[in-house]
């Protein structure tokens, strides 16, 4: 049976034979899904070009099983075009959905924050602290859906309200627990204030050292859920 | 049903090359076994010569059995051009069109994080190094048109900045012969992106 068209992004596309591919899709509607889109490589197929990553898709598949099999897809609304750092930052979101949903696990709310993201990291006005600030907030959202919210305004233990000039330690399962000493060497990166903390909770990240303490903090509370193997696309940006 | 393990061998390796399934693989073990056998025994020993001493080159990294390829040796090339293309089947395309007398340098891949491809395995390291050791004028990135190609290209301009050469990339647009009207969106906005200047004398005026 076929079924309506349905917004989706690609996310990774493989080789499958001589002229097909696998395509990782990420769908509003099913989450992560794998088909199978026959002939896609052949010269006059009409979804050359169409699969790439970070290009805003309708697309339609049929099949039974796990694997289906795509019938079609076209770009819906302007295409995005992503060059130099800001195509790494993209295919850095990308690794990290592949890397933490389970296929067909839908998330709406996330397919959302990932079209704004794109629409807003391929605007060439925006500053690149902007688009770093951008990148942490998505991962904010990424953690929620999946169910590791962080609780960014309240102290883990007492559950007071956290304070702007307050020191918190971070503790991957329990949560921010106020730091009242001065933190040892080797504690210290587990340490963030409070004002970045807040800032971060309310998405404003204007501030250079609360950038710097979101990126930290995210790093700490992503960690656990990557694993041990290193996320790829970061290495990327380690150049010159 | 099988009569021949030998021949149940052959169609089996047969198999291994790109689009060759089992019917197709049995026609070519038949064919070579009742009309070809004097073929099929070049092709064997093609195969096991190839197999046994094509490795890459050391400057270029493209497929040679000697330490420099037939390019790399060439005394007539350019030797301050540089093009850097993803696969061996890029560099005889550019070849063929007989425009380019310059040198290559071939990545056999792309950056792929998700396929967990990094600039050490597609060679980059040897790249900078050869381009310091060089004295390269120009630098022609021949990346494909996917984000992948994008990124590679991104990151290899990057990673040579501080170099003094200039830096190209091949120019994306129109296919010769091409109806604008059945051209996909995209190619028809980079091409308008990319337009080329012909006469600039001023409205003004």
């Amino acid at each position: 049976m076929m079924q309506a068209m349905q917004a989706c992004f690609v996310l990774h596309t493989r080789d499958y034979r001589d002229s097909s591919l696998l395509v990782d899709l990420f769908t509003c509607d099913q989450g992560i899904m794998r088909v199978i889109a026959n002939g896609a490589k052949r010269p006059r197929s009409p979804m050359r070009g169409v699969l790439q990553p970070f290009l805003p898709l309708l697309a339609h598949w049929s099949g039974k099983g796990e694997l289906q099999t795509l019938r079609g897809a076209e770009i819906h609304g302007t295409p995005y075009y992503l060059q130099g750092a800001t195509l790494l930052s993209c295919f850095y979101l990308n690794e990290l959905l592949v890397r933490l949903l389970h296929h067909y696990d839908p998330h709406p709310g996330l397919f959302r924050a990932y079209h704004q993201t794109l629409a807003f990291l391929q605007n060439k006005q925006h500053s690149a602290a902007d688009k770093e600030g951008r990148l942490r907030l998505f991962e904010k959202v990424l953690l929620q859906e999946i169910g590791y919210a962080l609780q960014l305004d309240q102290e883990a233990h007492s559950g007071s309200a956290i304070l702007a000039d307050c020191n918190y330690r971070f503790s991957p399962e329990i949560g921010l627990v106020l730091q009242a000493q001065r933190p040892s060497q080797d504690l210290a990166r587990w340490v963030f204030s409070g004002k970045s903390l807040l800032a971060l909770h309310q998405s404003e990240l204007d501030d250079a050292d609360c950038l710097r303490d979101a990126k930290r903090l995210m790093r700490l509370a992503l960690a656990p859920l990557l694993g041990d193997k290193p996320m790829r696309s970061r290495e990327l940006f380690v150049v010159g | 049903m099988t009569f021949s393990p030998l021949l149940d061998q052959l169609i089996q390796g047969l198999r291994c090359l790109p689009g060759v399934g089992p019917k197709s693989a049995q026609r070519m073990a038949f064919h070579l076994l009742e009309r070809d056998r004097d073929g099929g025994k070049h092709l064997a020993d093609a195969l096991l010569q190839a197999l046994e001493h094509v490795g890459h080159c050391r400057l270029c990294r493209t497929f040679s059995e000697d330490e420099l390829c037939l390019l790399c040796r060439h005394q007539g090339r350019e030797l301050h051009k540089l093009c850097i293309v993803e696969t061996p089947a890029d560099l005889l395309a550019i070849e063929q069109t007989g425009t380019y007398r310059g040198r290559y340098f071939v990545l056999l891949g792309h950056l792929s994080p998700l396929d967990g491809i990094g600039p050490e395995d597609i060679g980059l390291p040897a790249l900078q190094q050869r381009i310091t050791q060089e004295a390269i004028q120009e630098i022609i990135l021949a990346m494909s048109t996917t984000v992948e190609g994008e990124a590679t290209a991104h990151y290899i301009t990057e990673m040579i900045k501080g170099v003094k050469t200039s830096i190209s990339r091949i120019a994306h647009g129109i296919p010769l012969g091409g109806d604008l009207e059945y051209i996909d969106s995209r190619t028809l906005a980079h091409a308008f992106e990319s337009r080329l200047l012909l006469s600039s004398s001023s409205v003004a005026e």
